[in-house]
């Protein structure tokens, strides 16, 4: 072990911005943001494994050091006056020279678990404690001050705290208001983040405030790859010699850096152009003038990066891709080419088998359902055929053997909208990522703390500083330097995210069987299941076909249980509606019965026309009405109908129907897909 | 208190993937770790905690919490609220050195946030009223080796943490009114049952290698497992003693690998065909085309050669690439997908 512990010794060095292979667009991206700090930022999206975070972090090798006031810890400007702290403010006032030194350009890290006063400052502990003032601590806002704020995993991080990042990034300014102190400071960053859109987006606000963003992907080219082993074990067994080599790179960049910078004032920027900005922007439906801003920015550095005077119409078709990805509207969801790699392969599969599977399988219309005209006809007279629920099968019909059974292949999968119980203030206990909640466990991220002695959950930081101003006057007792009084007492609030319970209960009936609807139907709950993966939510799932219903998947969190349950899942016979729902209002009893305060989903994938009763008497449609009406008095269960009905001019609207009596909310097959969000709202209003 | 007793690591039966895959995290700590996925009594949890039993000895800095390596003082000594080492720091005195066994240190499940990554120092706030951090898991897990069992279990923001330090071998804290920096380099080794749910992606690919294992069908070797389990349960000590020559023999064994790893030499078209391997299988980014070569390496030195063989690469392929392979939606790790099958 003593040799490689030798190799991983490598002090505070990074691997230089120079050494990596590929990635133009990535370290293009970060040069242009060194160069004009107005650019407002990167964001990086990729897999796993493509020298995101090395990249971030080789940036600040580039930079040159800069002229700091002496001592100031948010690193002011001496030659900007407009920028100053209260402090170097207040010295500059009085007519005093503030003393210059040289500091290397800072870089924070904003780590994921990041508490609220860390970042934005809060009261000195020890100052309060030893002399009774209060004193502004800065946070890493301060740190950040004309330098780079790097987020990891940006879109983990805790929304609030990326609010406040978002509004000193905005405003370039940090206004604090908290534990009986009132200041502000100047704080003008690089805000740069990486993320993986693997593990969920971020909200389209933080987003638009990254000025270009740029997608990374892993190298296909075998060469290149290779080069990048070569590299990276000459790194990892010799580091010196190889930061000796590509410092030497690094240098000759950051002399172009420094120079772009310096002659970026010259650049002009040719009036024609404008024009062709805002088409650029208007084609692509993007929200906001910040794009058009942006572009403009990286463009002249661009062109002042490539030691030209002038910009022309190629740079700006160089930076607008970058600045126009992340803020493109169109049918779209909102980033395009996100979500899981796996989706898109599957996207593609679709395009390119489109054409051949429509053959062998003439009824498996993807979930667009754009249907031609010409087969609407035909599409009509199977619905008459098939005629009255009632009359769907021949009702002698032995079980065994007169209906036919049925495994379909799920079709291919989309983005699902999200749909969530709505937060309240309630604590409750789980784990997950849907639905955030105030957790009554010590289990969650500790985000604020409040006045509150009734939880055992103490902040103790929080505590003492509450207390820490009024040491002066107390009396201690022996051998502690704090005197705490019940009423400096600070809890803990702690956030996370809860993952729902949903239960899906799924009619398999024949009538699905109908010119394959359950391979749509398939994919669109194989969708769910993937979006209910992401957000670590427990599954349960109920089918109804025959006779009866059945609990396929008692509650889990495996969703490839439940995925190989789905694909294995036959279809063939009637529609018992009624049990179905009845069995799955039982599973949902149970569960709120362990967890009264949850607040689960059931999902509803049926066309709603019931043919067998429960042996009530009833009309099983009526039956299955009567039992949606009762189960909706259960408030604490939310309800999503998805109907799968196919679209035409000859619909039952059966589901339609349940989703009223249950007072859920209800979906066709393709608006579940998160593009077509406006068409839902429109059809709400 | 009786010190535990481990079940010694040569003493398992079968598991040979299992086996072969820790000790090649020993021989390179940058292969960066293993999951080890089974199903339930396959010594998974065993076989990590028999490790201490054939780790190889380091020198550290006494008394450091972090495990320094002497001379590496990457500035936390200073800050750091060991009053011995600040002291020390300041009188310029050397410090102390001493030798010992690489740490395995145990994630519990059920750990809080702020013991995994470290915390402000309670008693010392509120008797000295000076801010002084406590180090917590990570710390104690540097140039260790961390281990987590149940790993898919785990709180979804315990991941994110882990996520972080493990991919930059920095332990950044910024909570509770301390803000510290320090090295976090460890070897991640989790257990899990995947029928209880899976791992998140990204957690995924900071596992160097993964193994799948399950229950030996040989008749014979299990019976093998049954009589030396209870040999252990009713003589502890005395089966220890048994088998110590045995784990001499390993360790010396990984001794000699880890002083051979740096002359282990690759032919450069056996990168290529490591590179093209990687390619075909679709995996995201290139941290399994790193970590094959150092897999590969790793066993050209455990078997004693100088030269990667293409039996190494084999056989890392094998170990590297599994879990990193693009899946469909669903399909399960290990599972060979539509083309992405590895041509093993």
């Amino acid at each position: 072990m003593e040799s490689s512990e030798n190799r991983l010794s490598v002090k505070g060095y990074s691997y230089p911005f120079s050494a990596i292979v590929g990635q133009e667009e990535m370290k293009l991206a970060l040069v242009l943001n060194a160069i004009e700090p107005r650019i407002s930022g990167a964001l990086i999206r990729g897999e796993k494994g493509t020298a995101k975070s090395t990249a971030v972090r080789a940036l600040r090798g580039l930079l040159r050091d800069i002229e700091v006031v002496t001592g100031c810890p948010y690193s002011c400007d001496p030659d900007d006056n407009a920028r100053l702290c209260p402090d170097c403010t207040e010295m500059i006032r009085s007519g005093r020279h503030p003393g210059i030194a040289y500091r290397r350009v800072p870089l924070i890290n904003l780590p994921l678990n990041v508490t609220e006063e860390m970042v934005t400052g809060g009261l000195d502990m020890e100052v309060a404690l030893s002399k009774g003032r209060r004193r502004f601590q800065p946070g890493l806002l301060a740190g950040a001050n004309r330098g780079i704020l790097y987020i990891d995993e940006v879109n983990l991080l805790d929304d609030h705290i990326v609010d406040i990042i978002l509004d000193a990034a905005s405003s370039g300014v940090n206004v604090i208001e908290r534990e009986g102190l009132s200041s502000c400071h100047p704080s003008c960053f690089i805000l740069t983040g990486t993320m993986n859109p693997e593990e969920g987006d971020l909200r389209p606000q933080l987003l638009d405030r990254f000025g270009l963003c740029v997608e990374v992907a892993g190298e296909r080219d075998v060469e290149r790859r290779v080069e990048l082993m070569e590299m990276r074990e000459v790194y990892d067994n010799n580091p010196g010699e190889f930061l000796s080599l590509y410092r030497r790179k690094d240098r000759q960049v950051s002399a172009r850096i420094i120079r772009a910078r310096r002659t970026i004032g010259e650049v002009v920027f040719p009036e024609y152009l404008p024009g062709f900005v805002s088409e650029l922007c208007l084609q692509n439906n993007v929200a906001g003038h910040r794009a058009d801003i942006v572009i403009k920015y990286a463009a002249r550095a661009l062109a002042a990066f490539e030691c030209r005077t002038e910009v022309t119409a190629g740079d700006i078709r160089r930076v607008a891709g970058m600045a126009l990805l992340h803020r493109r509207r169109d049918a779209l969801p909102p980033p395009p080419a996100t979500g899981n790699p796996e989706r898109k392969e599957n996207d593609t599969d679709d395009k390119k088998g489109n054409g051949g599977r429509e053959e062998d399988n003439p009824g498996n219309r993807s979930e667009n359902s754009n249907m031609d005209e010409k087969d609407e006809p035909d599409n009509m007279a199977e619905e008459f055929r098939t005629g009255r629920p009632e009359t769907e099968e021949p009702a002698d019909a032995p079980e065994d053997r007169g209906t036919p059974e049925e495994v379909f292949e799920p079709g291919s999968t989309f983005k699902v909208q999200g749909f969530k119980q709505e937060n309240d203030r309630l604590l409750r206990r789980g784990s997950g990522r849907r639905s955030r909640t105030r957790t009554a466990e010590k289990t969650g991220r500790y985000v604020k703390s409040i006045l509150s002695n009734r939880y055992p959950d103490i902040a103790v930081d929080a505590t003492i500083r509450a207390a820490a101003p009024y040491q002066g006057q107390r009396k201690k007792q022996d051998g502690m330097a704090v005197s705490i009084r019940r009423d400096d007492i600070r809890r803990k609030v702690r956030e996370k995210r809860i993952g729902n319970f949903l239960i899906f209960l799924v009619d398999a009936s024949g009538s699905m069987g109908v010119r394959a609807r359950m391979t749509a139907t398939k994919g669109a709950i194989l969708s769910l299941l993937m979006d209910a993966y992401q957000k670590r939510d427990r599954i349960a799932m109920v089918t109804f076909r025959r006779k009866e219903a059945v609990v396929n998947l008692p509650p889990t969190s495996s969703v490839e249980l439940a995925v190989r349950h789905l694909r294995e899942m036959p279809v063939g016979g009637r529609t018992p509606l009624a049990d179905g729902l009845v069995k799955g209002f039982k599973l949902l009893k149970v569960h709120l019965l362990k967890e009264p305060s949850a607040r689960p989903i059931a999902i509803i994938i049926t066309d709603g026309r019931a043919n067998v009763s429960s042996g009530s008497g009833a009309a099983p449609q009526d039956e299955a009405l009567v039992t949606a009406e009762k189960m909706a008095y259960e408030e604490r269960i939310k309800f999503v109908v998805v109907d799968t009905e196919e679209p035409g001019i000859m619909r039952f609207g059966f589901a339609a129907g349940l989703a009223a009596a249950l007072g859920a909310e209800y979906f066709c097959t393709e608006d579940l897909k998160a593009g077509d969000l406006v068409d839902i709202v429109r059809r709400r209003l | 208190m009786e010190k535990n007793i481990v079940y010694p690591f040569s003493a398992i039966v079968g598991q040979v993937r299992m086996k072969l895959a820790l000790i090649l995290n020993i021989i390179n700590p940058h292969i960066s770790g293993v999951l080890i996925r089974g199903e339930k009594g396959t010594a998974k949890s065993t076989a990590v905690r028999a490790l201490a039993d054939i780790l190889p000895m380091i020198d550290a800095v006494n008394g450091c919490p972090f495990q320094l390596l002497p001379g590496d003082e990457e500035g936390v000594c200073r800050d750091c609220g060991n009053t011995g080492c600040s002291e020390r720091v300041i009188a310029g005195k050397p410090e102390e050195v001493i030798r010992r066994k690489v740490r395995v240190v145990e994630l519990p499940v059920g750990a809080t946030e702020d013991r995994v990554v470290g915390t402000m120092d309670l008693e010392h706030a509120l008797k000295k009223g000076e801010k002084r951090f406590e180090p917590g898991i990570l710390a104690a897990a540097h140039r260790g080796i961390l281990y987590v069992d149940e790993i898919n279990l785990l709180d979804d923001h315990v991941v994110d943490v882990l996520l972080d330090s493990a991919a930059m071998g920095i332990n950044t804290v910024e909570r509770e009114g301390v803000s510290f920096t320090h090295p976090a380099r460890f070897t991640l080794v989790g257990t899990m049952n995947p029928e209880e749910g899976e791992l998140r992606p990204q957690l995924l690919d900071r596992f160097g290698l993964c193994v799948g294992i399950e229950g030996i069908r040989n008749s014979s070797e299990r019976v093998d497992v049954m009589e030396r389990r209870i040999a252990f349960e009713d003589n502890p000590g005395g089966f220890c003693l048994k088998w110590e020559e045995e784990s001499g023999k390993t360790a010396a064994c990984i001794g000699a690998a880890i002083s051979l790893y740096p002359q282990v030499k690759i032919e450069r078209d056996k990168l290529f065909g490591i590179a093209k391997r990687c390619v075909e299988a679709g995996v995201d980014g290139h941290r399994a085309d790193i970590i094959t070569l150092k897999t590969a390496r790793a066993l050209a030195a455990w078997n004693g050669r100088s030269e990667v063989t293409d039996e190494d690469i084999d056989i890392a392929v094998e170990l590297a690439l599994p879990h990193r392979m693009r899946r469909l939606p669903f399909e399960e790790i290990g599972e060979p997908g539509r083309g992405t099958r590895v041509g093993v």
